[in-house]
């Protein structure tokens, strides 16, 4: 009688959605083998012999015992692209949440607040927007000496523009709602009002926008690499590998890029159509009222 | 040729939800006669604009899905038809005005431009042709220089004026049926009157017949030949508008009938529509002390201590700045207003939208900072309270607004939200204490304590204003704002509330502004009234003088454009 009933929240809602989407199920799926992969090699329970270099074995084609064949060391290729998954993950983690924190710190108190402080982080924000990314990523490293935390680092204070955009304006449209409002009525202050108030009605947004920033770093992992620009040559990433394959194809030996590119490509096609389910789960504009 | 235009017979509608099926729409028949008014009467969810909706094949589909029945137009089932030929119906022969003009409207076409469209498409007509009709309907419906408003943006027209825009569309093709869904809902009730005469006008002049989709009985009585009141999907009673609002059969149409404040009656205490349902109709005997009785036990004297006086308060918008960042001319939402509220009293505040009542209502709690004046709550000045100071007297002053939906946190549960006042003032010592109160919180307006870890998605809305209520309560408030907090309900839920508000007023000594546009409810729970009318208070009186009494010509002007009923 007096035991209360438990309520249904928003996020309970969007997580019942989600598990009703059979696509998302699926490539949640994927991404938790990802992560388990990646969780296994880096404490050494699978491919530990990834680094271990055989002269002997140099480029042999896929087979039995090797199912992507080996690379120019002898080192087996489907280990190399299993150990690139940490890599990726860590890169996609890091950048993207550094990303999400500057974009949601930024854009709730220049949203919230309005007035000089606004005027201030937008011509703050312009300001970074004008240089190339590329260009700002590669005074990067060589102030900081390439690797992967340095690429971390670069890919966050690059990406937040965007996240803090869709941010402010959230908080500009919250902050004149009735519920707002009314904490305000009750003598709720400012941080009060900003973090427990508006942040959880703008918090799919954020996870939204950290998801979709999780791929972009992913792919621009792979991207710098390329340009020679990304993580320490040694370091086992998909970036490296695809480097290293524009000129391994011309001689026939396809088997190391390929590798890479489908783990990239299961990856990000994961994480994005898993993306579209959460935006959809997320929306409240898609629940009756 | 019959006299009947459109009969339904038997027409289902369902919606396929989260939930499971919907019924939106039971078996229902009525029909609608050539040249006359029928007004399709029910709260929100009883299924009235779903019907309309099915009339014109617009249910969305999926979720939703006509199950069975026939909609007969001139001897042709409208269900049996093709796409392509109801497309041929639409506009032509059935056509549809909304609620809401801005949004049905195009923003970025002209009116002309929009109303031409329908010309071209279903008459075929050349541009010069469509251009010249355009012009002739804009003057039929009352729009003033049709001249040059044809070449208006729909943001550049007032509500009235937009509304008028969309009935010239809809009549552009000279429909047998015009379909009407709460038009004149959002419009305030002088420019509502103009719109409701206007229709009325046009009906004679085409012969055309209008289906009236309202929640307002008022409305109504004035427009409507027949009446269908519908009840959660069902038809509960049908007749011609004299029979209904005479002599209603049905315990749901009497109870809709006599839960609306109306200038008028003055009962004590609204009926509710349960009160009907379970005693099938019985008058209830602890209401027989008339409204008048109640204020005259209340009168309003001089004597009586004043808890808030409101002097000379402005509040101007900054409209057009000049290049140098001075300003050049401004908005006055309040100009200048003078008010005083005595303890265990309300004020009415009543206007039009755009008056400046809900601004100033907002001023009184500097939510909204004043340009000039003083706000007196007892002895203090609250103008000139510094962030702790206005903390503390927050305590004292709550609001309610309008929506129910917007006004509560929908990722905060019920608990929290009522307890999150407790926790800003420091009331109650922890988490047990607190819960105990809001628990308290929650019987006293009427809910269960067991839904404390609901969250307000789950609620609905007569019963998340309920919530509202509570929460303003939590910090024990002596002084309540009520901005327009019964507006978006449904009469029979509105009733509940006013009665809720009085009784708690009774009970706590609650000291109420009321701010209205909708001048039944003002009279019936306010002790004074104050009419406002471009940011100025110009008319002050008791509730009952005022509405027996007008002086000045505004307020006049306000109590003629009410329906009055039956």
């Amino acid at each position: 009688m007096e035991k209360s009933e438990k309520g249904l929240s928003l996020w309970i809602d969007a997580v019942r959605r989600l598990r009703r989407n059979h696509v998302a199920v699926v490539c949640f799926v994927v991404i938790v083998f990802y992560l388990g992969l990646a969780a296994l090699c880096a404490a050494g329970l699978v491919f530990p012999d990834h680094a271990v270099t055989n002269k002997d074995a140099a480029y042999l084609p896929p087979s039995g015992d090797y199912w992507f064949g080996t690379d120019i060391f002898g080192r087996d290729v489907l280990a190399r692209a299993a150990h690139g998954t940490i890599t990726s993950l860590i890169v996609g983690f890091f950048g993207s949440a550094l990303a999400v924190v500057i974009g949601t710190f930024l854009g709730a108190i220049a949203g919230y607040f309005g007035g000089l402080i606004d005027e201030l982080i937008v011509w703050f924000y312009t300001t970074v927007d004008t240089i190339p990314f590329i260009l700002l990523i590669v005074s990067f490293s060589f102030v900081m000496g390439a690797g992967l935390y340095t690429m971390c680092l670069a890919l966050g204070l690059t990406s937040w523009v965007g996240h803090y955009r869709i941010l402010r304006s959230e908080f500009m449209k919250h902050r004149e709602r009735d519920y707002v409002q009314g904490a305000t009525a009750l003598g709720a202050g400012h941080p009060r009002r900003i973090f427990l108030h508006i942040l959880p009605n703008t918090f799919h947004l954020v996870l939204i926008n950290f998801s979709l920033g999780f791929v972009s770093a992913v792919k621009a992992e792979v991207i710098l690499s390329y340009l020679g620009l990304g993580v320490e040559p040694g370091t086992p990433s998909w970036g490296m590998m695809i480097s290293d394959a524009k000129l391994e194809l011309a001689r026939g030996i396809w088997w190391s890029g390929t590798a890479a590119t489908l783990f990239m490509f299961f990856m990000v096609l994961a994480f994005t159509l898993f993306n579209d389910a959460l935006r959809d789960a997320l929306d409240p504009k898609l629940k009756s009222r | 040729m019959s006299d009947t235009l459109i009969q339904i017979r038997n027409l289902s509608v369902d919606f396929q939800t989260d939930d499971g099926t919907v019924n939106a729409v039971k078996r229902i028949s009525f029909d609608i006669p050539r040249g006359k008014t029928v007004g399709l009467v029910g709260e929100s969810g009883s299924g009235k604009s779903v019907t309309s909706l099915a009339i014109m094949r617009l249910i969305p589909n999926p979720p939703g899905k006509i199950t069975s029945g026939e909609i007969i137009l001139e001897g042709q089932n409208l269900l049996n038809l093709t796409e392509a030929q109801m497309r041929g119906v639409r506009g032509n022969k059935i056509s549809m005005i909304f609620q809401e003009p801005m949004t049905s409207l195009n923003p970025v076409f002209t009116v002309g431009d929009q109303i031409a469209e329908t010309l071209i498409l279903h008459q075929k007509l050349s541009n010069q042709k469509a251009l010249e009709k355009t012009l002739d309907l804009l003057t039929q419906v009352g729009i003033p220089n049709p001249q040059e408003r044809i070449k208006s943006y729909p943001h550049e027209l007032s509500g009235g004026q937009r509304q008028r825009v969309m009935i010239a569309m809809a009549i552009a093709c000279e429909p047998d049926l015009l379909i009407a869904d709460e038009p004149t809902t959002a419009l305030d009730v002088t420019i509502q009157k103009q719109i409701l005469d206007l229709l009325a006008d046009l009906q004679k002049k085409y012969g055309m017949s209008i289906l009236f989709i309202t929640h307002d009985l008022g409305v109504i009585a004035d427009i409507a030949d027949d009446v269908v009141v519908m009840y959660r999907g069902d038809i509960v009673e049908q007749g011609t508008t004299q029979q209904l609002f005479k002599a209603p059969k049905h315990p749901y149409t009497k109870g809709l009938l006599a839960c609306r404040p109306s200038l008028d009656k003055n009962p004590r205490r609204l009926p509710v529509v349960s009160d009907f349902m379970t005693t099938e109709g019985k008058e209830r005997t602890d209401n027989v002390e008339s409204l008048k009785q109640r204020k005259e036990t209340r009168a309003v004297s001089d004597q009586q201590s004043v808890l808030l006086q409101i002097q000379n308060v402005k509040k101007h918008f900054p409209l057009k700045k000049g290049f140098f960042g001075g300003v050049k001319d401004w908005v006055k939402a309040v100009d200048d207003v003078t008010l005083t509220v005595r303890r265990g009293r309300t004020l009415g505040l009543v206007g039009e939208s755009g008056c400046g009542k809900t601004t100033l209502g907002r001023t009184i709690l500097r939510l909204i900072e004043p340009t000039e004046g003083k706000i007196m709550y007892g002895d203090t000045d609250i103008t000139g309270l510094d962030r702790e100071g206005m903390r503390a007297m927050r305590r004292k002053m709550q609001i309610i607004f309008q929506d129910p939906y917007a006004s509560l946190n929908p990722r905060m549960t019920i608990g929290a939200a009522l307890m999150e006042p407790m926790i800003i003032h420091n009331l109650g010592s922890g988490r047990e204490e607190r819960q105990e109160m809001a628990g308290e919180l929650m019987k006293k307006v009427g809910l269960d304590r067991a839904m404390l870890n609901r969250y307000p998605h789950e609620f609905s809305g007569g019963q998340r204003q309920r919530i509202c209520i509570a929460r303003a309560l939590a910090v024990k408030p002596e002084f309540i704002i009520c901005d327009e907090s019964v507006s978006a309900l449904d009469v029979s839920i509105q009733a509940q509330i006013l009665n809720l508000l009085l009784d708690l007023q009774e009970e706590m000594d609650l000291t109420y502004v009321f701010i209205s546009h909708d001048l039944a409810v003002v009279k019936f729970i306010s002790d004074e009234v104050a009419v406002m009318y471009n940011g100025k208070v110009v008319e002050m009186n008791d509730a009952i003088g005022i509405y027996e009494n007008p002086q000045h010509d505004y307020t006049k002007k306000l109590l003629s454009a009410i329906p009055k009923g039956l």
